[in-house]
């Protein structure tokens, strides 16, 4: 694991592990028990390299900040008041143990509530297997469904495919002789540690660049042949509008269609305007979309006749009231042109995931039996209908709706403890002030953190965990390898701080679990987990190396290509759909009947876009994407990066101006959830009638209830699409300049 | 002048400014968050929407031909090394920015000398990671950009390597100072 510098420093090879899109190799530099540097991956193939971005460059800040959770802490205080005091281990696991034991006898083991996040990935140490483990055998437990991230691209790949693997080698863009990003960011959001510099590398190339989105992003500032701006929430209008001009000027692959899909004469149905008597032109198109008919014309003229081309869709635009419908459309654009399966081309579908050292993948200690509040269930596989979903589960992003409404709300369960994980809920799901609500009347909170988060706020007790250099553990990417990592340890703990998986299993003596079995030994456990999964025990022969090494480079013959394989023979290799095509038409969606959750991609308005009645009262748009100077709300309080963004709302001068905003003026942001405060940052990169403001910045609500922090999910809603897409991105607000009052 | 003068090799069109060089550059030399920055990233954007241009451009100290906030120094504090022509400073001798009234850093066209936002702070700045390079290693910002807009090297072989180009979006080449910087520019 070290390899000796000098005397004095020991180099620590390890990886993060954060929900981060990228996975990137670190080296930690340690002189007396501290980290006192931070260097990136030295592959000797520098173009290969796996670079890491600020945040990791910042990671001594994080593993050291003074604020970092050093004690178990109990409240001291009303809920949300912050007001903690130290206790021991010893007193704290024994409170909850008690607890839980009251709780099950009282109400039940489904009263009993797990809320799991994404803040820690390594498949030892990772608090969700762990506490998944042991409230099993503990008797169950309830829980909630759906990524927050993804859910829309998931229900949509598993509509169209049945696979999410629909990724391909990043450096298959390069046989590309198009690509067209539509809304996505991978200049902030790392969707990749190599994926900028791959789109890079293809532009140079002299592969054309077209970037679809409301904003100039950072990667349309690098990569952009060409910019078209578009309002949000109407990107399906603009495809459908594609798919009108393909079928008019019978541009569209039909023998691709024959042999690799079905439906597709009932999509063709809607686009023509048979089925509602709309035909969806680019004039029509354009109207809802501000994209002129002629820009929507030669794009697809451009699109069908340049091949083979990467429709790159990604997950932002689903995070939103449409949804699934977004990555539908795009996916149905990529089987109209025949680029589905064929290198340079691309599935669409928004995951981009490749099945080599993929998360899906990843090893975890099983747990020994299904959570008994789940068995007897109705099986979800196979099936569309969320509803199976919600058979014991609440959407993730009703979460504090579920806590706070219990069975009369008409949810399967009525929570009265809850115990949250790797997460910062309150601030990251939509309707902030709402969630606090109901963490106030929530009868007991446990929370396991690095931090004093605004969720951990209304804790009852606090858990200090431990950093990613506090312990060893595997870890992979989340969409794209092909590599496998390893977190290796480079400091002793941080005060007391205990993993997630140390803390249920100490948990486990308290409730007097004799049967939960224990993983003490790290160096054991992590060669039984690199054998528990095919890929990493055909792959990493030396174990001891990879641990060394911190990573394995899988080195693939040929770039992976997602559905090549069907393409190439589908004879004998169909799709795991029902029909082993592509499904343009869905029959699984179409036996639910649900008039909101249609069987062809379509497009839709739903709600708080720009054309809801609402907008008259709240006229903007508002989009929360990814911070590039945090992952979501974690590194946070990190000064270096906290310095070089400050945290604003992107605003058009076209939107300021009547509102008498400038540049800097701090701004009021409010709609009928919430208010926030926030710096105006005047760009001409956002398209008019929309504001934008980066998720993940610390709720912090003054004694008016305006939050100070601007955090952008006080004003999204806590709703989802009938994929289950988290809508955060369906918003409507209004902006006007912040005197001191309201 | 001298045996040989490094610098840079800015690629403009590739930088998304996503400011890891920056941190890395903090991290490296241990500076505190504040308004110290060794390595700083300039905006420029241009143009009505939709027809926006931007650009980010690095800004190191230049460790110019001819560095006009040597002379400037009253106690001699900053050195040009002749052996590379790094311009280095000798934080102990400066007098800090309230005595001297920051002279070095009214001189330098490209506000490169970092006092930080203490009274009576020294100067520090850019010293092109001596330490690094007398082990015969880059600069950490070089090896840090994640879309390899960055070079370092003898000026000679960079000029080889990249060509001639003094200016870009954003950068006129002081002809006073002469910065150690070539460019692949960003245009529009």
């Amino acid at each position: 694991m070290e390899n000796r510098e000098n005397e004095d420093i020991q180099i620590i090879r390890s990886s993060s592990a954060f929900d981060c899109g990228g996975r990137c190799p670190l080296r930690l530099h340690v002189k007396d028990g501290k980290i006192i540097r931070i260097e990136g991956d030295d592959y000797e193939e520098k173009d290969e390299q796996l670079r890491t971005c600020l945040r990791c460059r910042a990671l001594r800040q994080y593993i050291y900040h003074p604020e970092r959770l050093k004690y178990p802490l109990k409240r001291d205080g009303p809920k949300g008041s912050g007001n903690f005091k130290r206790i021991s281990w010893d007193e704290a696991l024994t409170e909850i143990a008690l607890k839980l034991k009251e709780v099950k006898k009282k109400y039940g083991n489904s009263s009993i509530f797990l809320v799991l996040g994404g803040g820690y990935q390594g498949a030892l140490h990772d608090g969700m297997f762990a506490m998944m483990r042991l409230l099993t055998q503990f008797g169950g437990f309830s829980t909630h469904y759906g990524n927050v991230s993804s859910e829309g691209a998931v229900y949509a790949t598993q509509t169209q495919y049945t696979s999410p693997f629909v990724g391909h080698s990043r450096n298959d863009l390069l046989n590309s002789k198009l690509i067209i990003m539509w809304g996505w960011d991978p200049a902030r959001m790392i969707s990749g540690s190599d994926t900028i510099f791959n789109l890079i590398k293809a532009k140079e190339k002299g592969i054309k660049i077209i970037c679809i989105d409301p904003r100039y992003t950072d990667s349309a500032v690098v990569l952009a042949d060409q910019w078209i701006p578009i309002i949000p929430g109407t990107d399906t209008a603009m495809m459908v509008a594609m798919a009108y001009v393909m079928i008019k000027e019978n541009l569209y692959d039909k023998e691709f269609l024959d042999k690799y899909t079905v439906g597709f004469d009932k999509f063709k149905e809607y686009v023509i305007g048979i089925e509602d008597n709309i035909p969806k032109t680019p004039e029509w198109a354009e109207k809802i979309t501000s994209v002129p008919a002629e820009t929507i014309i030669n794009l697809t003229r451009e699109y069908v006749k340049t091949k083979p081309a990467a429709l790159m869709d990604c997950q932002g635009p689903a995070r939103s009231a449409v949804g699934e419908l977004y990555n539908r459309c795009a996916m149905t654009l990529t089987a109209m042109t025949g680029n589905v399966g064929r290198n340079g081309g691309s599935a669409a579908g928004g995951l981009m995931g490749i099945p080599y050292g993929h998360m899906f993948f990843g090893s975890r200690i099983p747990p020994p039996y299904r959570n008994p509040v789940e068995t007897g269930l109705k099986s979800v596989r196979g099936s569309l209908d969320l509803q199976l979903r919600f058979q014991a589960r609440c959407h993730t992003n009703k979460t504090f709706d579920a806590i706070l409404k219990g069975k009369e709300g008409g949810y399967p369960f009525d929570v009265k403890f809850a115990w949250f994980v790797n997460n910062n809920f309150l601030n990251q799901l939509g309707n902030t002030n709402k969630s606090a609500e109901a963490l106030k009347k929530l009868e007991y909170m446990v929370i396991a953190d690095l931090w004093l988060t605004p969720t951990a706020r209304y804790a009852d007790i606090i858990l200090p965990v431990t950093s990613i250099a506090e312990k060893n553990d595997l870890t992979r990417p989340w969409p794209s390898g092909p590599y496998f990592t390893c977190v290796n340890q480079a400091i002793e703990s941080i005060g007391e701080c205990k993993s997630d998986l140390r803390i249920a299993e100490e948990l486990a003596d308290k409730l007097g679990l004799k049967e939960f079995d224990k993983y003490l030994d790290e160096k054991k456990t992590l060669r039984f987990l690199i054998k528990l999964r095919e890929d990493t025990r055909k792959n990493i022969r030396n174990i001891d190396k990879f641990r060394q090494d911190g990573i394995y480079r899988l080195k693939l013959e040929e770039p992976y290509v997602a559905f090549k394989e069907q393409i190439n023979d589908i004879e004998n290799k169909p799709f795991e759909t029902p029909s082993g095509k592509i499904e343009i038409f869905s029959q699984r969606i179409a036996d639910l009947r649900d008039p909101e959750n249609p069987p062809i991609p379509k497009y839709m308005e739903r709600w708080e876009g720009r054309y809801d009645p609402l907008n008259k009262k709240y006229p903007l748009q508002l989009l929360s994407p990814h911070p590039k100077n945090r992952i979501h709300s974690e590194m946070y309080l990190v000064e270096w990066l906290k310095e070089v963004e400050p945290h604003v709302a992107w605003i058009n001068p076209v939107d300021a101006e009547p509102r008498g905003i400038t540049n800097g003026d701090e701004l009021l942001v409010f709609n009928d959830r919430g208010k926030l405060t926030i710096k105006a940052w005047l760009t001409e990169r956002i398209i008019p009638g929309v504001i934008s403001i980066f998720e993940g910045a610390w709720y912090n609500p003054d004694e008016n209830g305006i939050d100070r922090g601007g955090c952008v999910n006080v004003l999204t809603k806590d709703a989802y699409s009938p994929g289950g897409a988290s809508a955060l991105n369906s918003c409507l607000v209004q902006v006007k300049k912040f005197e001191g009052g309201v | 002048m001298y045996k040989i003068q490094v610098g840079f090799y800015f690629d403009q069109t590739r930088c998304i400014g996503c400011s890891a060089c920056v941190i890395a550059c903090k991290d490296w030399h241990d500076i505190p968050a504040g308004s110290e920055n060794w390595m700083r990233i300039r905006y420029n954007e241009r143009g009505k929407f939709p027809n926006v241009f931007v650009s980010y451009l690095i800004n190191p100290c230049f460790h110019c031909e001819d560095p006009v906030c040597i002379p400037v120094c009253p106690v001699g504090a900053i050195i040009k090394r002749e052996e590379d022509g790094i311009v280095i400073v000798n934080s102990d001798l400066c007098l800090g920015n309230e005595e001297c009234d920051s002279k070095c850093l009214k001189a330098c066209p490209y506000n490169t000398p970092q006092f930080g936002s203490k009274k009576g702070a020294k100067m520090r700045k850019c010293d092109y990671c001596l330490d690094r390079h007398l082990e015969g290693k880059l600069p950490v910002c070089i090896e840090t950009c994640r879309t390899r807009a960055l070079d370092a090297g003898n000026m000679e072989e960079l000029k080889s390597k990249y060509g001639q180009i003094k200016e870009t979006d954003n950068f006129i080449y002081s002809e006073r100072t002469k910065p150690s910087i070539i460019f692949k520019p960003k245009k529009k």
